[in-house]
């Protein structure tokens, strides 16, 4: 029996997950509105919402130049990667073709084999090839990390769809490039933007990758930006916490605008996984 | 318009024959049917013919091209899916209207066309209205929408009355007719249902096991069987499928099964049948049950053409009254029908131990009753119990 009994334990488990989730974040939160000279650390109220800290930190932080290449970088990945994935995972969700299946492993090596393990050789590979410090070691590494997750998610979902739909828009007079992007795609469209969220988040929380990549502080990224200003405030922590939520904001606002989508292509990516 | 031709047509998946040698061909403007259990050939057949499957051995043609190389979208043909598959980003207008676009038809001329094929099928007021928002009879009637709307040489359909209720489904059968008659292109049909076949195909293909058992009238499966599969499968309820001897009985024959003895009539024993070769051989008899009436209320049938059972279950359905009874042996023979066939169970469940006869709801037999059958002339099946072809 499901009855009031059993939901408020249900509840009372949430809520109790959501208060150790959310405490530290709110910690953060409720620093950074702190005035100066107050009690630094503590879980405390501030006595006034001191705006001032995000302004401070701005500037001494050279947020503005760090969040501009974490924008350059997190889009062109987001808007390669998609394109890409969309289209591999058509071609592995829906053809056959001579060496599918290595070439799908092969992908899904991509999935597994963490960036700690490749971060070296990569470097040494971008040197010869005169790329490092600049943008495209950032992307061009990020893009293909995510195509390798891209391709498994978009080649799920198009295993998930009805081949019937496919198969009606080629008796329709479609070929192959239309079904995609005129049927299949629009049909897609939850699972994209999911996909799209995640690999934003991923290539803006990016951290080893920028601090091993790029010297030249021009490009450094947001998290790159804030390990560089933590250095230097080490005991300044609401102005760390300010930055940090400078850092954080663009995946929250990224994510509630999504949030919609996101939570409706997770659902349908659990039943497809 | 065009006709359809199957020659030789084959389809292996793996090492699995999916469809053998099919020779079938198809006249412009019929409506044919393809029927047979799961597994029997039917839907690769059809997607074959639509080009969704990549043909192994043989040709398919329509009209006078041969389509066996020819993508889906230049053989001319739309398709109704089981499923519908409409759509379901698209209101119900561009899911009529996609075809056309992609087939580069003038913006202008598609207006056109859609309206004409919406108010063929009554969608003018779902037009803006996208398939998740429409029951599952208005999806159905979307999806013929946009397999009308081409205007193509042929229409496929698969199974597309299963996803419907019992009414509904009667009621687009009808409108699949008439529409079909309307606009005479060349259909194929898909279904595992005979009661959808017998009453849609103007001829139906019986399917089993990859192969093609039987294509003719629905009167002609019915009346003269090719063999014991095509005899159990069409006909609700089934058949009565039993085993029995051939006997000589003056200068005729007699069947003997259970402790039944019935002459075998004119009819069924012309001379030139071959029937007289299996005098004294076991052969498997088929009676249909509607073949069977109550003796007292079919008065005149010679003693010959009677057996006395005793009743162990009677059905009234108002229309027609199931008397169930010991007939003769059950037969397990691998030429048989699986199930009951269609979707309505209402008298095969038990057949193989029992005859089943459907008698006038005049007829007063209550269980327990000994009463006897009147067998009508012409009635008799003989099937040969070896190859399951029909005898006579």
């Amino acid at each position: 029996m499901t009855g009031r009994g059993d939901r408020a334990v249900n509840y009372v488990i949430l809520a109790s997950f959501s208060l150790i989730a959310l405490y530290p974040v709110a910690g953060i939160v409720l620093a950074a509105f702190q005035p100066p000279g107050s009690a630094a650390g503590g879980f405390s109220l501030p006595s006034e919402l001191h705006l001032a800290n995000f302004a401070e930190a701005w500037t001494q932080g050279h947020f503005a130049s760090y969040l501009r290449s974490s924008l350059i970088v997190a889009v062109s990945v987001v808007f390669v990667s998609t394109l890409v994935s969309i289209m591999s995972g058509y071609a592995f969700g829906t053809m056959t073709f001579a060496g599918n299946k290595v070439l799908f492993y092969l992908f899904l090596l991509g999935l597994m084999v963490p960036l700690e393990g490749l971060v070296i050789p990569l470097y040494f590979d971008l040197r010869a090839l005169s790329l490092t410090d600049t943008y495209w070691a950032l992307i061009l590494p990020q893009i293909g990390l995510s195509v390798a997750f891209g391709t498994f998610w978009m080649r799920a979902f198009f295993l998930a769809t009805p081949r019937s739909l496919i198969e009606a828009a080629a008796i329709d007079g479609a070929r192959r490039w239309s079904i995609l992007w005129r049927v299949l795609v629009p049909f897609a469209r939850p699972a994209v933007l999911t996909m799209m969220v995640l690999i934003f988040m991923w290539t803006w929380n990016e951290f080893l990758l920028a601090l091993v990549m790029v010297s030249s502080e021009s490009l450094r990224t947001a998290p790159l930006g804030l390990a560089f200003f933590q250095g230097q405030h080490v005991s300044d922590v609401r102005l760390l916490a300010a930055g940090a939520v400078i850092v954080a904001l663009p995946v929250v606002v990224v994510y509630i605008f999504l949030q919609r989508h996101f939570i409706r292509g997770m659902i349908s990516g659990s039943v497809v996984g | 318009m065009a006709t359809v031709r199957f020659e030789g047509a084959g389809k292996r998946f793996g090492g699995v024959d999916a469809l053998v040698d099919l020779h079938l061909d198809i006249e412009d403007g019929e409506l044919a049917v393809l029927v047979g259990p799961s597994g029997s050939g039917k839907t690769t057949a059809l997607r074959l013919l639509a080009g969704l499957e990549s043909i192994t051995s043989g040709h398919v043609w329509i009209g006078d091209k041969q389509v066996d190389a020819l993508p889906p979208r230049d053989r001319d043909i739309a398709m109704v899916f089981q499923d519908y598959a409409l759509y379901p980003q698209m209101t119900v207008y561009k899911n009529l209207a996609f075809g056309l676009r992609m087939r580069k038809v003038a913006p202008g001329d598609i207006d056109g066309q859609v309206l004409t094929a919406a108010k063929t099928l009554g969608l003018e007021d779902l037009l803006e209205r996208r398939p998740r928002e429409l029951s599952g009879g208005q999806r159905q009637r979307v999806a013929l929408g946009r397999a009308l709307v081409r205007q193509p040489q042929v229409f496929l359909m698969d199974e597309p009355l299963s996803n419907l209720d019992a009414k509904l489904r009667t009621q687009t059968r009808v409108e699949i007719a008439r529409i079909q008659r309307e606009f005479g292109i060349t259909t194929v049909y898909v279904t595992h249902d005979q009661i959808e076949a017998m009453t849609l195909g103007r001829r139906v293909a019986v399917m089993r096991d990859g192969r093609l058992q039987q294509f003719d009238s629905p009167k002609g499966l019915y009346d003269r069987p090719a063999n014991l599969f095509v005899a159990s499968f069409i006909g609700s309820p089934a058949m009565n499928i039993t085993e029995g001897s051939l006997e000589h009985a003056g200068d005729g024959l007699a069947i003997a099964f259970g402790d039944h003895r019935l002459a075998v009539g004119r009819p069924e024993s012309r001379p030139d049948d071959g029937i007289g070769a299996y005098a004294g051989r076991k052969v498997l008899l088929g009676i249909r049950p509607e073949a069977m009436a109550d003796a007292s209320l079919a008065l005149g049938t010679p003693e010959d053409r009677r057996m006395t059972v005793r009743v162990e279950l009677r059905e009234d359905v108002g229309s027609d009254v199931y008397a169930y009874f010991e007939g003769g042996p059950p037969v397990s023979n691998p030429g048989l029908a699986e199930s009951p066939t269609g979707d309505d169970d209402e008298a095969g469940g038990n057949r193989r131990r029992t005859f089943v006869a459907r008698l006038s709801p005049q007829s007063k037999a209550r269980e327990g009753d000994a009463i006897q059958i009147a067998i009508n002339d012409r009635a008799l099946f003989f099937f040969d119990p070896d190859t399951g072809v029909r005898i006579g």
